[in-house]
């Protein structure tokens, strides 16, 4: 008599054929892979927005008198700042670099300093000190031929050029 | 073989406190049983009437807080004007004030994910499942290993100017070393320290440290994430 | 007096009715006790018996009951809430004000739910802290530790998530902080913000998922996890009891 217990031995299913069998399954397997990976690809592709309602990148700020010699001038809605020296106009990212905070130019430091973890930036943009990672960017500034100066924020430039108006 | 003995019969016994069964034991089936059944209960009514005194004792305290303590609610969101200080709920602000300290990819990113990958591996580590004391094996060779990590984790803080990290890493790891001098069998709290395991040393670290980052978050900061003193 | 009220109460526990709903006697012997709770959809969560000493308070302060008696609390407040909620930009902040001065009740609801949230995540800590120090992680409970990792971390998700509805400055600037942080993951971490906010900045497409997040796929995941962790308590073996507790 077989002394093992019956419930603690494989069970061999009904003969076929094994390599039959491996072929299946591994078949199925994969099905069932390629079926989860296109899910989970067409899922995010779902939940990604085609069509966004953000403020437009691209706008104008008006013509270059508007904005004194020496100033640091904030513009809240594209979160930007204007600045004005005797070298001429650039436009500086207001967003921290950081955690992205809204920074606020600070007239009696004469720095850009942000709320949320201190740190400071100067005029041009480079960090003067705190947890910030890198300088904030600046964005490409022009002049259409109606004599208003344009910004793009989708440009950044290097912090040396500077756009004589 | 005989049909007959492939299983025994018996009758449980102590009939005055548990229901009269009949146990069937049959061969090579039989389950194991290991340990010792002592001081057991019926859950019902024990462990269910317990439970539901602790909900009314919880629905009590919460209901009376909630009657005298009303949420807070600021002004509409506005992207346009971020507050001074920004600050995120006091469970996240240990984290803050370590993105205070830190570049980002290490405060935001790689600690977290260090603490979350160590306490998922607390349990599959060999080493702390005894709960053996630090300092009572290999000492020397431990206590240079120990020493050595420590002292580069203080230079990491030390030139990230993180100085609450510092002290408080400095003064846990000096109580853990002190263990390894003080003998055995002095007074109790002594005796205490000495017999902890390292584990328990990175757990209470852990917890030491986040208390006082949530803290200091919490009531030390002010405008700019400067330093600012409750009481004034 | 005594003895009629008595025999009324047994009348009403005995009776075809009764019998329909719980399918047993009233549990007076350890019998009906054990089917009481093995025969009970709810109660079935329990070992028929426990160990006497991991029922004392010092065992486990009652935390792992705790945090699961506030996320129910959390699961009916929180549905009470939903009935006025718009998950609509500024439209959520009005409602805010409408549960605090026009809904009646409504401000109680919400101090409740928030006191109730923070609660949970002390709760949660507390109890992780304890079950380590208890040694409750060793084996055979290895998995179940991590089991109560990830509900630690879904519980601070939960919260989080919870805290942009309100979309009052402290919402909107704490979200904006916390989702920057993802950004800094290297590679996914900006595709994996875009996703999280639908979009690049934090508007009403954000509110909307952090909603349905905060409102469904959260709590299903955790109400699922809840039910292994508990599972697993009994196929583990039970509560931890050390073994300096064998000996008091």
């Amino acid at each position: 008599m077989d002394t093992r217990n019956p419930d603690e031995t494989e069970q061999p299913g009904t003969a076929v054929n094994p390599d039959r069998r491996d072929f299946l399954n591994a078949l199925a397997g994969a099905a069932f892979a390629v079926a989860a990976v296109g899910s989970i690809a067409v899922t995010v592709e779902y939940l990604s927005p085609n069509v966004l309602f953000e403020p437009p990148t691209n706008f104008r700020i008006g013509p270059p008198e508007n904005f004194a010699l020496d100033s640091v001038t904030y513009l809240p809605e594209q979160q930007v700042y204007i600045v004005r020296e005797p070298a001429g106009f650039t436009v500086i990212s207001a967003i921290c670099t950081h955690l992205g905070c809204i920074t606020q130019w600070s007239e009696d430091i004469n720095m850009i300093a942000c709320p949320c973890h201190g740190s400071r930036f100067r005029k041009n943009g480079s960090v003067e000190h705190g947890p910030a990672p890198s300088p904030l960017p600046h964005f490409l500034i022009g002049l259409t031929s109606d004599g208003n100066l344009t910004v793009d924020k989708l440009t950044i430039v290097p912090p040396t050029q500077v756009f004589k108006a | 073989m005989s049909e007959n003995r492939k299983f025994e019969a018996g009758i449980g016994s102590d009939f005055s406190k548990d229901p009269v069964r009949i146990v069937f034991i049959t061969k090579k089936t039989s389950a194991k049983v290991r340990g010792v059944l002592r001081d057991q209960v019926m859950s019902y009514p024990h462990v269910v009437l317990r439970e539901i005194i602790a909900f009314e004792l919880l629905t009590i305290v919460l209901v009376l807080m909630a009657l005298f303590w009303d949420a807070p609610l600021e002004q509409l969101a506005n992207p346009l004007l971020t507050p001074n200080p920004a600050k995120a709920p006091w469970y996240f602000l240990g984290l803050q004030e370590l993105l205070h300290y830190f570049p980002p990819i290490v405060a935001g990113v790689l600690i977290p994910v260090l603490i979350i990958i160590g306490l998922v591996a607390i349990p599959y580590f060999d080493l702390n499942v005894k709960g053996e004391p630090l300092w009572n094996a290999r000492r020397t060779p431990r206590l240079r290993i120990f020493c050595g990590i420590v002292l580069i984790f203080l230079m990491f803080f030390g030139v990230y100017k993180a100085w609450s990290i510092f002290v408080t890493t400095a003064i846990i790891a000096a109580l853990a070393v002190a263990g390894y001098f003080v003998p055995a069998g002095r007074g109790s709290a002594i005796e205490y320290l000495r017999s902890r395991s390292l584990p328990w040393w990175l757990m209470t670290w852990f917890i030491i440290m986040a208390c006082i980052l949530t803290i200091i978050g919490t009531f030390f900061r002010g405008p700019g994430w400067s330093w600012v003193w409750p009481w004034r | 007096m005594s003895a009629s009220l008595q025999s009324t109460l047994k009348g009403f526990c005995n009776n075809r009715v009764w019998r329909s709903i719980f399918r047993r006697a009233p549990a007076r012997t350890n019998r009906t006790r054990s089917i009481a709770i093995f025969g009970n959809l709810f109660l079935h969560a329990l070992p028929v018996k426990v160990r006497e000493k991991s029922l004392r308070v010092r065992a486990t302060y009652y935390l792992g009951s705790f945090s699961f008696f506030l996320f129910v609390v959390l699961t009916l407040t929180g549905i009470m809430l939903m009935f006025y909620y718009h998950p609509a930009a500024p439209k959520a902040y009005n409602d805010m004000k409408d549960l605090r001065f026009v809904v009646s009740e409504g401000i109680f609801l919400r101090n409740l739910h928030r006191l109730a949230a923070q609660a949970m995540v002390l709760a949660v800590f507390w109890h992780m802290f304890h079950v380590f120090y208890r040694g409750g992680y060793k084996p055979p409970h290895e998995f179940n530790w991590v089991i109560g990792v990830v509900l630690l971390l879904l519980t601070l998700f939960l919260s989080y998530t919870g805290y942009l509805l309100p979309w009052d400055q402290l919402a909107f600037w704490a979200i904006t902080v916390g989702t920057n942080i993802i950004s800094y993951i290297p590679i996914l971490g900006k595709p994996t913000r875009f996703l999280l906010l639908g979009g690049h900045e934090i508007g009403e497409n954000a509110l909307l998922r952090f909603f349905v997040l905060h409102c469904v796929i959260l709590p299903l995941a955790m109400i699922v996890l809840i039910a292994l962790h508990f599972w697993r308590i009994q196929k583990d073996g039970g509560l931890t009891i050390r073994e300096s507790d064998e000996r008091k």
